[in-house]
């Protein structure tokens, strides 16, 4: 340890509480750890305290409202298990119930779909603008996008898309971990476009059919990470998609 | 009646009321002082009732010193018709010595659970202005001094520190047989003694009284100590819910009827009720005919947080057999071994003496019944991978004294004192570690890497019929030696791979237990139940259970497709940091910061067993494949062996020098591995410590064990590590043992 005149006095008391707390070997960040702690703690609660205190109509802050302020704090953040009647008496009904039968050959055996985290997590926006001049292409199986947002000059397309079939928010799971890339005509542009600018973060609605899919062999890759709906395009390099074909 | 508190102390009292006349007084002068502060005159009407003979003195006594009461209080009418009705001659009543005796709070009342609150609103409620008159320490006034210093703020703590030191010095002048076992009473006394105080306000007596007598107690003790030292204000108390328990339980003893009826006589005599009624109030003691027990066995069994083990709680039936196996059909090239194992047994099981080991299709008294409690059936899958295990059973080493196994140590390197939690897959082909930055890593052991499920588009390219479709339903692009798995949102306490290595089991400080599945890398459920750090989990043998245990001092048994826990195992006094499940999956095994171990029984969610003897939190559990025993390590560095049938410990291994970790029993349970932070692996001869106690006449009405002081012979081997602290033990299929442990230098 170093000679005392270099560290504060507030150190040489939290060494002493950890002296006298048993611990003798710490990392040398814990005192400043403890002394955040500490100080943050202290002022929370005086803080609080003149707040009841001013709330009383009294002048000073006196030991009353301290109490009442580390009160409110402890059932706050502080909070302590439940008492160990109420344990026994919740374990006690929890107990009495046999254990249920197990159902033979039921795949995994998971939670209703409710309380697990296999949905995405992830919903769509609704169609901006429609696309209209798509009419003649209408081969192209119909995607919804996510919003698409990929700027002018580079030419990486954004599409943080999924496809949901019918516009139902809950997509089955097994289309999670799919990857499309997809090129969305622009309206205004002919065909042959490998890459898409499009004009504005428009999103067309289009349903995916996976029936329409299979001769063409398109090979769709998109990004699937779309945390949020209507989150900015993900700029995504190209794949390079030999069997692509142009739709 | 007004008060509350006097209407359930009303109550009690009708019942007691020919039973306990000492602390009989107590009661009715509750109900007195309740009823007279509500100044009813009908109240004194009991008070006439409840004096069995008018001229006895303790009644009279306590009469006066209610008339007292009064009269401090300036209730001078109720005073009258007191005096008028108990025809007590009108005199200057000397304030008698105060008792400062806050125990006689309880009267004898056996509140278990409550009592703390009852104690604390009793407490608040009480009056001012008791008398302050020092100490009449012999004073034949027991229930007067008990009485004023209910409603007295300032009770005399010179009493405690008398009282304390009279048994002190009586204790010390007993036979030396008796001594060790009466000296179990003073460190619960110490403690509640002390915490009376506390509640009571007397700061400075607290302290003075800790002060003075907290040197005298045993060792073990001083973690608690410290910890209590630093409580010095009621409101301290009220956040710790140990403490609180350690209160409202009873604190178990295990004293020699002799012994007891010592004690008994010269509290009685000597008329301390203070401390008879705090041994009445907080202690129970278990009084069993025999031997008074010497210090080393006392010593062997105490330590726990709540004293002892009452004997009937380690007397329920438990059934530590084994399940039996199902009959699988071993494939033609392995005709052999099937002759062997007409029913399908696997041919390892054949520990010593395990009566399972006949090829008699009879059932194994001690092995509980297929059915009681559900399992899910085999899948085929599942029956390929017990042909495996049978295959690998064959090749198995056969270990001993003399014939050590290899010990295989994985080094997590850059964990910078981050891990926190490892497990192996019972083939030993992953290897995951949980880490203090939430994240959850799978490693592949065997050079095969891992790989993900394709795509659902993918899947439905691939041929379904054709013979290695599970080889093809693996996307080879996503190929790789470790996989990371986000999603908790603190450090991974615990983690437990599933028996067939689809699902992996994730536990945190954030309160949840999560499941992954291991062929998407993705997490599927999230179990939020307990709302505080969970600090360990495993999945039952068979899959589809598994456990928990954390911080709120309850373990829950869940299955996999329920959202909600099955069983609460709630009993621990704080919190459960080790949980273990059987082999046979029937049982439950937590160890606990309050250094107890408890079995639990999954089918009633029952506590069978309750194990004490540690002085430190547990924190390795380990079931003998055969399931009749329990190792146990904590962080007092000692292995403690115990016999589930009968309840009682059977060995103790000394060696390590700080916690222990990890403990694994080899696969027939001939050596027990144990690995620790003092950077060691110690390998042991379980069979030889087992050995000289498969006879089946123990003295479990005693419970006197007789530990025999032989960790040395049973010590096989010590293998240091560089600076790496050993986390995990697993021994493989064939015997070899694979530990990790992060390097910390």
């Amino acid at each position: 340890m170093s000679a005392p005149k270099t560290i504060p006095k507030d150190a040489q008391v939290m060494i002493q509480i950890l002296k006298d707390m048993g611990v003798t070997e710490y990392e040398p960040r814990v005192i400043n750890q403890m002394l955040e702690f500490t100080y943050r703690y202290v002022t929370t609660i005086i803080e609080d305290a003149k707040i009841y205190a001013s709330h009383a109509k009294k002048s000073a802050v006196d030991a009353d409202d301290i109490k009442l302020a580390i009160q409110c704090r402890m059932d706050q953040s502080f909070t302590s298990p439940p008492p160990r009647d109420f344990l026994l008496e919740a374990a006690r009904q929890k107990n009495q119930t046999p254990l249920p039968l197990i159902k033979p050959y039921t795949g995994p055996r998971l939670p209703p779909d409710r309380y697990c985290l296999t949905a995405p997590n992830y919903r769509l926006k609704s169609i901006q603008k429609k696309v209209s001049s798509s009419a003649g292409r209408i081969s192209v199986p119909r995607l919804s996008v996510g919003a698409v947002s990929s700027r002018p000059t580079t030419p990486t397309l954004g599409t943080p898309s999924v496809q949901s079939v019918s516009s139902k928010v809950g997509t089955p799971v097994s289309l999670t971990g799919q990857r499309f890339t997809v090129q969305i005509p622009p309206p205004s542009q002919t065909a042959t476009t490998k890459t898409t600018t499009a004009a504005s973060p428009a999103v067309s609605n289009v349903l995916i059919n996976p029936s329409l899919i299979g001769s063409k062999n398109i090979l769709i890759t998109t990004n699937m990470v779309a945390q949020n709906a209507g989150g900015d395009g993900l700029k995504r390099k190209l794949e390079d998609d030999d069997d692509y074909d142009a739709l | 009646m007004a008060a509350v508190q006097g209407s359930i102390v009303d109550a009690k009292d009708e019942a007691d009321i020919k039973t306990e006349p000492a602390t009989d007084g107590f009661g009715n002068n509750h109900a007195n002082d309740a009823g007279v502060l509500s100044a009813s005159p009908s109240s004194t009407a009991p008070a006439g009732n409840n004096k069995p003979a008018a001229g006895a003195p303790e009644d009279q006594q306590t009469l006066l010193a209610v008339l007292q009461f009064l009269r401090k209080n300036k209730l001078s009418e109720s005073a009258e018709i007191l005096r008028r009705e108990a025809g007590l001659p009108e005199e200057a009543l000397d304030p008698k010595g105060a008792d400062s005796a806050g125990s006689g709070l309880g009267s004898g009342a056996d509140i278990d659970g409550g009592d703390a609150s009852a104690l604390l609103s009793r407490v608040t409620v009480s009056a001012p202005g008791g008398a302050k008159a020092p100490t009449k320490a012999g004073e034949d006034q027991p229930d007067v001094n008990v009485v004023l210093s209910a409603y007295s703020q300032q009770g005399d703590p010179a009493l405690y520190e008398v009282y304390y030191s009279g048994l002190k010095k009586f204790i010390e002048s007993v036979l030396d047989c008796h001594r060790a076992e009466l000296s179990q009473v003073f460190y619960p006394l110490f403690v509640h003694m002390y915490l009376e105080l506390v509640y009571n306000n007397h700061e400075g007596e607290a302290k003075a009284f800790f002060e003075k007598f907290s040197g005298d107690q045993e060792c073990y003790y001083e973690e608690d100590l410290r910890i209590l030292s630093s409580l010095t204000k009621k409101e301290h108390m009220r956040g710790n819910e140990t403490l609180l328990d350690f209160r409202t339980s009873k604190f178990v003893l295990r004293i020699s009827r002799d012994s007891y009826q010592l004690l008994k006589r010269h509290l009685q005599e000597r008329q301390n009720n203070q401390i008879w009624n705090i041994i009445q109030e907080h202690l129970y003691i278990d009084i069993f005919d025999g031997m008074p027990r010497s210090k080393s066995q006392i010593d062997a069994m105490s330590g726990s947080l709540a004293g002892e083990a009452k004997r009937e709680a380690n007397k329920a039936k438990v059934y530590y057999g084994l399940l039996k196996e199902p009959e699988i059909e071993l494939p033609l090239d392995d005709e052999d071994e099937e002759a062997e194992n007409e029913e399908g047994k696997p041919k390892k099981k054949k520990p010593k003496k395990d009566s399972t080991g006949s090829k008699s299709k009879k059932q194994d008294p001690n092995a509980p019944s297929q059915t009681r409690i559900p399992l899910p059936e085999l899948k085929d899958s599942d029956k390929l991978d017990k042909i495996m295990y049978m295959k690998e059973s064959t090749k198995r080493i056969r270990l001993g004294p003399d014939n050590l196994p290899s010990i295989c140590f994985y080094t997590f390197l850059n964990a910078y004192q981050g891990l926190t939690a490892v497990d192996v897959t019972d083939d030993s082909s992953l290897i995951a570690g949980g880490f203090a930055d939430s994240t959850v890593r799978v490693w592949s052991v065997t050079p095969k890497k891992l790989r993900k499920v394709k795509t659902a588009s993918d899947l439905n390219l691939i041929d379904k019929e054709s013979d290695d479709v599970l080889e093809r339903i693996m996307d080879d692009k996503t190929a790789s030696e470790s996989k990371c798995l986000y999603g908790h949102s603190g450090p991974v306490y615990g983690i437990s791979f599933s028996a067939d290595r689809n699902y992996l089991l994730s536990c945190s400080e954030d309160g949840t237990v999560r499941l992954w599945s291991l062929l998407t890398f993705t997490c599927l459920v999230g179990y939020k139940g307990h709302n505080y750090p969970v600090w360990d989990t495993q999945f039952s043998p068979y899959g589809y259970y598994f456990i928990s245990g954390g911080h709120d001092r309850v373990a829950r048994l869940w299955a996999t497709d329920h959202h909600q826990p099955l069983r609460i195992f709630a009993g621990h006094l704080a919190d459960v940091t080790c949980t273990r499940f059987h082999p046979n999956a029937n049982y439950v095994a937590t160890g606990s910061s309050d250094r107890t171990i408890r079995l639990w029984d999954v089918l009633t969610g029952n506590c069978v067993r309750i194990f004490t003897g540690h002085k430190g939190p547990i924190h390795a559990l380990a079931f003998s494949p055969n399931g009749k025993f329990l190792a146990s390590g904590a962080t007092d560095g000692r292995v403690l062996l115990w016999d589930i049938g009968h309840g009682l410990m059977i060995g103790e291994l000394k060696g390590h020098t700080e916690c222990i970790y990890s403990l694994r029993f080899s696969r027939d349970g001939e050596i027990l591995g144990s690995g620790s932070m003092d950077n060691t692996v110690r390998l042991w001869d379980a069979t030889k410590a087992f050995d000289d106690l498969e006879t089946d006449d123990f003295t479990a009405a005693t419970g006197h064990i007789h530990l025999q002081d032989n960790s040395q012979e049973l010590l096989l081997g010590t293998y240091l590590t560089k600076s790496t602290p050993v986390v995990h033990l697993h021994f493989t299929r064939r015997n070899l043992l694979l530990a990790a442990g992060a390097y910390n230098p």
